[in-house]
């Protein structure tokens, strides 16, 4: 028995084959190419103008310098006001922050009825609701913005956050429909007979499981709000832009040179906090996904 | 504790044409255990979930110490429920679990943590306070789902199939613990299971039920002596009793059936009085087997007692007895034989036929044929 155990062991230690090789080497390629755009990016951003004009793309700065990434925070032009893209970046926090939240609460409450308090027709009401995750955005421009007008939220960052909300909703009760089903039904008979009541089961008993399925919400609302473009610049205007706008304002705007290592500082800003989304929550996203049994 | 009273409960569900649940009636007594048995899709759970107000009910009543609970919600009926999947909640500690429902009672917490202590005691979970459920083993799961229903002391205690997640031995000595905490506590106990042995162990009565209909309501004795027709009786009994085809014919001495071995060879068994008007016509004959035995010379002076030579079909040796499969009346017929005298495969052997327990069903309503003027204390339905 130990014999066999050892030289299973020593098996697996074996030199890798021909055909891992390969694999590595395969895996390893991609990679490359998908990370250049990104090298590229941060190279280019820590280069000064004048070596960005002289030099070839992939080499490395002369001289590393932090003026793109201080200039494009703090005091680039986005079209007539020159004071950066810091502005902005604060605009769509307070515009992400709420959205996400809200959005996922109102989708696990409605998760939570759609699965565990079925009513006549709830099941009809689930598929409809789908629906909504299949809206094209160019299709509620218009009647969303005359609502938005009507309801006194016109260029509002509060206007903004509640159409992400509403736009979210079909997604985020979807995901927490779901997970609440894959849950026992006995858990919720059991806090019944343990005299808890409608809310107390959502509370007390649904909601502290869900980590999962939240972090997944989350990390969908979060990247889908804050890298969305067109509702940005459609229902806000100037001081409440966010920050995907300011970043299309920026690079466009054509006074003078080219400032190619301002234009890439603003970009890797406005995609990094996604970025560090993914890195903290993102272990759950692939776990949330698939989770959902409750043993017990 | 109390008493329950199930008055003519129907159960149709939305627009289905049958009825799961066909006007159940059930009384039972302060303080006893009621199991609920039969085949999945029988209706047991459907029940148990009215009894319990997570399930509407169609017509009928439920009362729980005489008072009408039919649209009560469940939890002001007092009940605790005892889930197959034990249900615990996962995010909370064992103590949080048991005490949940009486933090939702408002109960002080210094009586909430005697109760805990209590609870725990009784089930020997006290080590077991500060983990998770996923932590805890089957056995200690199902504990503690026994402490959380206990903690209330309700009055009525509902348990859907606790027992059969659990694997064969730890399900046995469950079930010794859960009829050792019924007989503690003298509690009311509603009991579902699939399970014919832990319907007869645990069961002070036992509700055998089929496609919606309580086909008898007895003591475990009445369900496995005088079964109400042959489902009952084929259900209730490990190996299942023999149902053997026969004629009743009359001699001398009175009325017997007989029983025909490979060889063309009869058996008389003598048949009671009350078949006299069975006479000439079919029957069937249910003999559970261990009436059907090697031959005991000291019982052989007995009336209803018949002897003959059949031929061993197989032998499973169970530990205490051997289960010896033979050929009568052209039908494989069960007999539970001693291991001192186990036959060999083809070998004819003696065996004896006690007809003092054999019991007589109609073969058309297949409802088990009475003595005419016993009352009728089987049929419930």
């Amino acid at each position: 028995m130990n014999n066999t155990a050892i030289e299973n062991s020593n098996i697996s230690k074996k030199p890798l084959q021909p055909g891992r090789w390969l694999i590595y080497a395969t895996l390893l390629l991609f990679a490359l190419i998908y990370l250049m755009p990104l090298v590229v990016m941060l190279l280019t951003s820590f280069k000064t103008s004048a070596d960005i004009r002289g030099g070839n793309l992939m080499s490395l700065p002369t001289e590393w310098v932090f003026d793109g990434w201080s200039k494009a925070w703090g005091s680039a032009c986005t079209g007539v006001n020159c004071e950066g893209i810091k502005g902005y970046f604060c605009n769509s926090i307070q515009m992400v922050v709420p959205a996400v939240l809200i959005s996922t609460m109102i989708g696990a409450f409605n998760g939570y009825v759609l699965a565990k308090w079925k009513f006549r027709g709830s099941d009809l009401f689930f598929s409809l609701m789908l629906f909504g995750c299949f809206i094209p955005f160019q299709v509620i421009l218009l009647p969303m913005a005359q609502s938005l007008g009507y309801l006194g939220l016109a260029n509002t960052t509060a206007g903004l956050v509640t159409v992400h909300v509403i736009y979210g909703i079909a997604f985020t009760t979807m995901f927490f429909r779901n997970y609440y089903v894959s849950i026992p039904d006995e858990l919720v008979k059991a806090a019944k007979l343990d005299g808890a009541g409608f809310f107390t089961i959502f509370f007390r008993i649904l909601l502290p499981i869900s980590k999962p399925i939240f972090m997944v919400c989350v990390i969908w609302q979060f990247t889908a709000i804050w890298n969305d473009f067109l509702f940005g610049v459609v229902y806000s205007a100037g001081d409440t832009q966010p920050m995907t706008v300011a970043l299309n304002n920026l690079v466009n705007t054509s006074t003078g040179v080219k400032e190619y290592n301002v234009d890439m500082a603003a970009a890797i800003m406005a995609a990094l906090p996604t970025l560090v989304v993914y890195v903290l929550a993102g272990k759950y996203f692939v776990r949330g996904l698939t989770a959902g049994v409750v043993k017990g | 504790m109390a008493n329950l009273q199930i008055n003519q409960v129907r159960k149709t569900y939305g627009k289905a044409e049958l009825e799961t649940l066909k006007g159940i009636d059930i009384s039972i007594d302060d303080g006893e255990f009621l199991i609920l048995v039969g085949p999945s899709g029988c209706g047991k759970s459907t029940l148990m979930n009215m009894i319990a107000g997570l399930e509407e009910v169609s017509a009928g009543q439920i009362l729980i110490d005489n008072q009408d609970v039919t649209h009560v919600a469940p939890k002001d009926r007092d009940i605790a429920m005892v889930f197959q999947s034990y249900a615990l909640y996962p995010n909370m500690t064992v103590r949080q679990n048991i005490q949940f429902g009486l933090e939702i009672r408002k109960m002080p917490q210094q009586e909430i943590d005697a109760e805990v202590e209590r609870v725990a005691n009784l089930l020997q979970i006290d080590h077991l306070l500060d983990r998770k459920p996923s932590q805890l083993s089957g056995g200690q799961q199902q504990r503690v789902a026994m402490g959380r229903a206990l903690s209330r002391r309700p009055k009525i205690y509902l348990f859907d199939e606790p027992l059969s997640n659990l694997d064969a031995k730890l399900r046995v000595e469950m079930r010794t613990e859960v009829k050792k905490l019924h007989q503690r506590l003298g509690t009311t106990i509603v009991y579902v299971t699939h399970d014919q042995i832990e319907a007869m162990t645990l069961a002070d009565r036992i509700a055998v039920m089929k496609d919606g209909e309580l086909l008898q309501l007895g003591t475990p004795k009445e369900v496995y002596e005088t079964p109400a027709n042959t489902f009952v009786a084929g259900f209730i009994g490990s190996p299942a009793m023999n149902f053997i085809s026969c004629q009743v014919k009359k001699d001398d001495s009175g009325l017997y059936t007989e029983l025909t071995n490979l060889d063309g060879k009869a058996t008389r068994l003598p048949a009671p009085a009350y078949l006299n008007r069975y006479l000439g016509e079919q029957v069937i004959l249910g003999l559970r087997p261990e009436q059907i035995t090697h031959y005991i010379p000291h019982k052989a002076e007995d009336q209803m007692i018949a002897k003959g030579h059949y031929d061993v079909l197989v032998t499973e040796p169970t530990g205490p007895d051997v289960i010896v499969q033979v050929m009568a009346n052209k039908q494989e017929i069960s007999c539970r034989v001693d291991p001192e005298y186990t036959p060999t495969v083809g070998e004819s052997v003696e065996l004896m036929f006690d007809c003092n327990k054999a019991v007589y069903f109609d073969p058309h309503s297949e409802q088990r044929i009475q003595p005419e003027n016993s009352p009728s204390q089987a049929s419930a339905a």
